[in-house]
């Protein structure tokens, strides 16, 4: 496969898993706002701010904690993380960059991936504002299930060659740098509060853990037990270690990369992040530090991904 | 569909009517059945056939001050039929000018008999800007100059003529599928009633074709089509023709020449290319040999080619065959090479280099249509009749200051076919850009991008310039 158009199609999946978890953050926020406490209402929006490592619109991350504030600025804060076009990260951006990754490559993916991104991104693209602060939760349902179903379809039609591989590669970074990520910003600003649950529930809903964690560990939130289930359970397809293991599989069937060197490094380092999580997971004193190497790891990957198959240099490379 | 306030002009050739309310033979049953359908099911069509180019990203993309626009180019959902022994007529006409122009081409890169024998000046041969100094001598696989050809054809009461031959990087072909998709779609039992010629193998006859020209004939070769990027207004059709012919969509950065062989970057380290269906101008192919600033091409590209290490279709130079002046000797070309007689007409074209040919053009500028020789798109040029004295007086300047960059022709009425304009039936003008394949022999599908001048009264039906889109549907009834 061209090197140019598996970079393409690693990062359309990249900027629309992105789209998705954001759009799934904001929807559990925007809910929030109807019934939830000040303290949580603002607890959240750090939580995203720090998860997107951004700082909100005043340029700080110091939010004053009224009730007024968090009401009246919620759309303030909602539309800096959806709609706005100088935010890459924005649910608007991803799309559209995740849309125009596929436009350049649709040759790669297939018809009916494109038709069903396509109509997704017309629809967000000629949605008023109004419309969509009427309800905003409707808006990131619909966006995150448009963004499930394109991942949907290309389960059932794309074909299964590399662009197939970088595209669920690109899917499998993602997210892990996004768990990690969030979980970091929930452990940090935990320790800045009194209620030690404070954030926890909407943890497990954000991954679609919330009915697996009350089977295995009945209704009562213990944090630590939250944390466990979304680092290191295997059957949680978007606990940490379930993300690192699917890049690890993505890399070995990719087979080796021309740059001889970055390949070697890209399988150390899923190795080694999937091992962290297994091996030392357990025993972790300090489950910051080891989340931080699981997250450095996660971002290394990415540069030594791009150094196997894309950047390498002609000299390492045979002539076929 | 009511055609019985259609405007029908005895004036004016048109493709559905031979007289007023007297369909031709062939657009008998069409026109009856889409006089049966009521006007709203037509606007639905239409409307169907409208969003579903937007909803597949059918587009072409505009460049603004700002950002980029993507645009569908507008299509009437109302075909132009054509029946098969008016298509086999034009075919055959097609067949003898792709031979004459390759010939053409062979020889003014080779050893110019034509015009050691006087049969076109030397002048208008190295004065055309498309006029390839680097590719004297050089020999192109199978003879093969032009690998693809859009040759815009207009009809008039006299018959079918040659407007233009695009014979560099013609585009249009990607269009003349997806109107047939999206027309076919929206009127089914119409189109299979119709005995419509289908021209959805083009995809496939294209891939034989390049796969002929493959270097020493190697076997299963590694095909590439090379676009300029993903700015460029025609990406779409790029990207659909290398995912029909199966073959890498490259830029240049994806390529690189070593020890004469060509080769692209992969995923699984560089791979040889065969040959390439290159999108992008002469100018900036090679900057080594061509234009020295260019990033579109790859260094080293026509050091491999005239190796014969790699092909490239079209050949480079190829448009000093489709220069404006040039294109006024095609038909003693076609008596020349073939010793035959042109079965398409031209149109009759000046040369403003003659100075009695530039005189003449210049007391009937109000009459003719002038145009710069280098230019395409539709613009540069001045349509006479529909020009004001002070824009006419202002073109005229231009032309004495370089006459021998304008040609003048006629304004020709061009042919007329039904659209759907605001619910009604009105027609409006029309051409067709048939595309020809020449690998080991010529292939033609039986079907052309349809343009359609969408402004009432226009004659001008480049997309670039409000034109839009027609199925062409080749029928044998």
């Amino acid at each position: 496969m061209l090197s140019r158009s598996a970079q393409g199609v690693y990062w359309m999946a990249r900027y629309l898993a992105r789209a998705g978890y954001l759009s799934r953050l904001l929807e559990l926020q925007v809910q929030f706002l109807v019934d939830r406490s000040v303290e949580e209402i603002h607890f959240g929006w750090k939580r995203i701010y720090r998860c997107m490592k951004r700082l909100p619109p005043p340029g700080e991350e110091f939010l004053p904690e009224t009730e007024e504030f968090a009401l009246a600025d919620a759309f303030t804060l909602a539309d800096d993380l959806t709609f706005e076009r100088s935010n890459p990260d924005s649910v608007w951006s991803a799309v559209a960059s995740g849309r125009e990754n596929a436009r350049q490559m649709r040759h790669c993916i297939s018809g009916e991936m494109w038709t069903c991104l396509n109509a997704a991104w017309l629809r967000i693209r000629d949605l008023e504002a109004v419309d969509v602060w009427r309800t905003p939760e409707v808006f990131y349902a619909r966006t995150r299930s448009e963004i499930h179903n394109f991942v949907g379809v290309a389960d059932a039609t794309m074909y299964r060659g590399a662009a197939w591989r970088f595209m669920r590669l690109g899917r499998a970074i993602e997210r892990a740098q996004l768990a990690v990520s969030l979980l970091l910003a929930q452990i940090e600003l935990s320790r800045l509060t009194e209620r030690r649950t404070l954030g926890w529930a909407s943890m497990l809903r954000t991954h679609h853990a919330l009915e697996a964690y009350g089977r295995v560990h009945g209704i009562e939130m213990k944090p630590d037990r939250v944390l466990d289930l979304l680092v290191a359970d295997p059957s949680l397809p978007g606990s940490v270690l379930a993300t690192v293991q699917a890049a690890a599989a993505e890399l070995e069937g990719l087979g080796g990369g021309p740059g001889v060197d970055a390949d070697a490094a890209a399988r150390r380092l899923a190795g080694r992040a999937e091992a962290l999580i297994l091996y030392d997971w357990p025993e972790a004193s300090e489950p910051e530090e080891l989340l931080e190497r699981v997250s450095q790891s996660a971002r290394d990957l990415h540069e030594a991904v791009l150094g196997a198959f894309v950047d390498y240099a002609i000299e390492d490379s045979p002539l076929r | 569909m009511d055609f019985s306030l259609y405007d029908f002009d005895p004036a004016i050739c048109d493709e559905m009517f031979v007289a007023e309310g007297e369909p031709r033979d062939h657009c008998q049953a069409v026109v009856e059945a889409l006089g049966a359908l009521p006007d709203d099911d037509l606007n639905t069509i239409q409307e169907r056939v409208t969003r579903s180019f937007s909803q597949e990203g059918i587009t072409f993309t505009v460049y603004g001050d700002e950002e980029a626009e993507e645009r569908i180019i507008p299509i009437d959902c109302v075909p132009r039929l054509l029946a098969l022994a008016e298509w086999r007529e034009l075919e055959a006409g097609l067949v003898q000018r792709i031979r004459t122009l390759n010939l053409f081409l062979a020889d003014v890169y080779g050893d110019c008999r034509v015009v050691r024998d006087g049969v076109i000046p030397a002048d208008v041969i190295l004065g055309c800007p498309q006029y390839r100094v680097a590719m004297r001598g050089v020999s192109v696989p199978n003879d093969v100059w032009v690998t693809i050809c859009g040759t815009d054809i207009v009809r008039t009461h006299e018959g079918f003529m040659v407007l233009e031959d695009n014979l560099r990087v013609p585009s249009g072909v990607s269009y003349m599928i997806a109107n047939r998709k999206a027309v076919k779609a929206g009127l089914r039992r119409l189109y299979r009633r119709s005995r419509v010629q289908d021209v959805e193998q083009y995809g496939s006859l294209l891939r034989q074709t390049l796969c002929e020209l493959s270097p020493g004939g190697r076997p299963d070769p590694c095909l590439a089509l090379l676009t300029p990027g993903t700015w460029n207004s025609a990406f779409y059709e790029h990207m659909f023709l290398a995912h029909e012919i199966g073959a890498e969509l490259v830029e240049g950065q994806d390529l690189l020449v070593n020890d004469g062989f060509v080769y692209m970057r992969t995923t699984s380290g560089l791979k040889r290319v065969d040959v390439i269906y290159r999108r992008v101008d002469d100018d900036f192919l090679d900057p080594l040999v061509f234009r020295e600033d260019s990033l579109l091409g790859v260094p080293g590209l026509m050091n491999a080619f005239k190796r014969g290490n790699v092909a490239l279709a079209n050949a480079p130079g190829t448009g000093v065959a489709d220069d404006k002046s040039v294109y006024a000797y095609v038909p003693d070309m076609v008596r020349y090479y073939l010793a035959e007689e042109p079965l398409l007409q031209n149109v009759e074209t000046r040369l403003c280099r003659r100075p009695e040919d530039l005189e003449y053009t210049l007391d009937n500028l109000e009459r003719l249509v002038v145009k710069r020789v280098g230019e395409s798109g539709g613009y540069g040029m001045l349509v006479g009749p529909h020009s004001t004295p002070e824009e006419r007086d202002e073109y005229a300047k231009t032309l004495r200051a370089d006459p021998a960059d304008f040609i003048s022709q006629p304004t020709l009425a061009l042919s007329r076919s039904p659209c759907l304009i605001e619910g009604h039936a009105e027609p409006r003008h029309v051409d067709l850009r048939p595309f020809v394949l020449t690998g080991n022999e010529t292939r033609i599908v039986p079907g052309a991008f349809c343009r359609v001048a969408l402004r009432r009264g226009s004659l001008v039906v480049n997309s670039s310039q409000g034109g839009g889109g027609k199925d062409l549907w080749v029928v044998d009834l």
